[in-house]
């Protein structure tokens, strides 16, 4: 079984199935196949994984829509959570 | 087809209870109606903080909350409990249900005299009216008379991938054999509402659902400009953020799965009831209670409540369903929670294997199973919205 769903062939992010510990191989849902990732955190369950490299300010995809952006760069296998992006909507202007 | 066995009423759609609702017109008279229901089996009590001292549109929203859930078809009839000098006027309330053809029956303290002689005609009204609702016996009617209210909170990630997409595959199945559904939580729709506007089925009904999460947003920015309110905070709380939820927006795309993948037919008021069956965005705030306030002053029969981190909340006359799809959850808080779709994750089920089942409890419920939060007497979500202005 997977250790991590991908929600939409659109997304640049999957959720983890179960709690994962920094190093592991993290098995992904793609259409074209089965990827390996290594995680490189510890990522809690249902929380986010990033499957590609990701610039700064460069839209998170997850559902098939934007649910954000990226703070920072963030690396293949990374935990994507508030310490790395951010959102417009939704906030004190 | 499916069918479910409920309760025929003169106007609009069956009920799935047959109570009998003790409703103040004002706060003030919250005492008289606890012990009026204490007193009678198969009573209901609304008791609720609001119906004097309110002008404009806040008065508004508590006369609408008030009319709406005194026609809910889960009550056979309603006994009014008015104080007398109240500026929402109790007579206004008897005569909006009286008008639906349900019995209803008015009682007002000044002009009983007291409280004690208020309870004492309010108990001999109730047990009246108990009796004639015991003499209705229950009929079968199609998926197309039914209308569930969707509803999430306590949301973490597992309500994204699990529960709500189980809930939308109910909901489009509801659809399309001729029933209604309601999405409401318009703080929470906040960042999805161009998806949901692209399945209105017309390009008014679209731009209604943009405007109507605009007005909201823009709501929510004239209360933060005060400081009083921190609009991201109100919007997402530390247990969706420790349950893998990010944002606003990640919320709200993962809460309209509850909606299914079908037509929108329209956007409701708050407190308006259904016209024409079909899937509906009904305007409301999206805290909890405020929200199934809503979905039961609309109509909805049923609500079913997903929720990751597990709320055991529940509500007067209207059976609330939840469902989790964290496994671990369910199994934690067993006495709360109905369903658990969480297989979706753990066995890999799919999502049409578990909204099967799902749609079999929506049924069982409908058709007079109580749900855990009616078991154990939770009726916490009755919570009429205000406004603030804006």
């Amino acid at each position: 079984m997977h250790t991590a769903l991908r929600m939409d062939p659109r997304d640049n992010v999957a959720v983890v199935l179960r709690e994962v510990r920094k190093g592991e191989d993290v098995l992904i849902n793609l259409e074209t196949g089965v990827v390996h990732l290594t995680a490189q955190s510890d990522i809690p369950f249902g929380h986010k994984i990033s499957v590609t490299n990701l610039l700064v300010s460069e839209p998170i995809i997850k559902y098939g829509e934007e649910i954000g952006n990226a703070k920072i760069p963030i690396q293949p296998g990374e935990w994507v959570h508030l310490q790395n992006i951010y959102c417009e909507r939704g906030r004190e202007n | 087809m499916h069918t479910f066995y409920g309760y025929k009423r003169q106007l609009g759609l069956p009920g799935v209870r047959n109570w009998v609702a003790v409703i103040p017109s004002v706060f003030c008279a919250n005492t008289v109606v606890k012990r009026i229901v204490q007193q009678v089996e198969g009573t209901v009590e609304l008791t609720h903080p609001v119906g004097c001292s309110q002008v404009g549109l806040d008065l508004e929203l508590t006369a609408k909350a008030l009319k709406g859930i005194a026609r809910h078809p889960n009550f056979f009839g309603v006994v009014v409990v008015g104080l007398g000098c109240e500026r929402f006027r109790a007579q206004e309330l008897a005569d909006s249900i009286a008008a639906t053809g349900k019995p209803v029956e008015l009682i007002m303290i000044q002009e009983e005299g007291d409280t004690q002689l208020a309870i004492s005609k309010g108990v001999r009204l109730a047990q009246e009216l108990v009796e004639q609702a015991a003499k209705q016996q229950k009929e079968e009617f199609p998926l197309s008379e039914l209308c569930l209210g969707l509803k999430c909170g306590g949301t973490d990630a597992t309500s994204g991938i699990a529960a709500n997409p189980a809930l939308g595959w109910v909901t489009d199945q509801i659809v399309a054999e001729g029933g209604s559904a309601m999405l409401t939580e318009v703080t929470e729709l906040i960042g999805a509402e161009h998806v949901l506007a692209r399945r209105a089925v017309t390009p008014e009904v679209g731009q209604k659902i943009l405007d109507t999460v605009r007005k909201m947003e823009n709501k929510l920015k004239i209360g933060t400009a005060h400081g009083d309110l921190q609009n991201r905070s109100a919007l997402i709380s530390p247990g969706n953020e420790d349950g893998g939820v990010t944002t606003v927006v990640e919320k709200a795309l993962g809460g309209i799965h509850k909606g299914g993948t079908g037509p929108i037919t329209g956007v409701l008021d708050y407190g308006e009831p259904l016209v024409k069956h079909g899937l509906y965005v009904l305007d409301c705030p999206g805290h909890d209670g405020e929200a199934v306030t809503g979905l039961a002053a609309s109509g909805c029969q049923v609500v079913v409540f997903t929720t990751g981190r597990g709320t055991p909340t529940g509500f007067p006359g209207v059976p609330v369903i939840k469902i989790t799809g964290n496994t671990s959850t369910f199994e934690r808080m067993k006495f709360n929670l109905d369903f658990n779709a969480g297989e979706i994750i753990d066995k890999g089920l799919s999502i049409a294997e578990v909204g099967e089942g799902l749609l079999q409890t929506v049924l069982e419920t409908a058709s007079g199973v109580p749900t855990k939060a009616e078991i154990g007497l939770h009726d916490e979500l009755f919570c009429i919205t205000r406004s603030y202005g804006g």
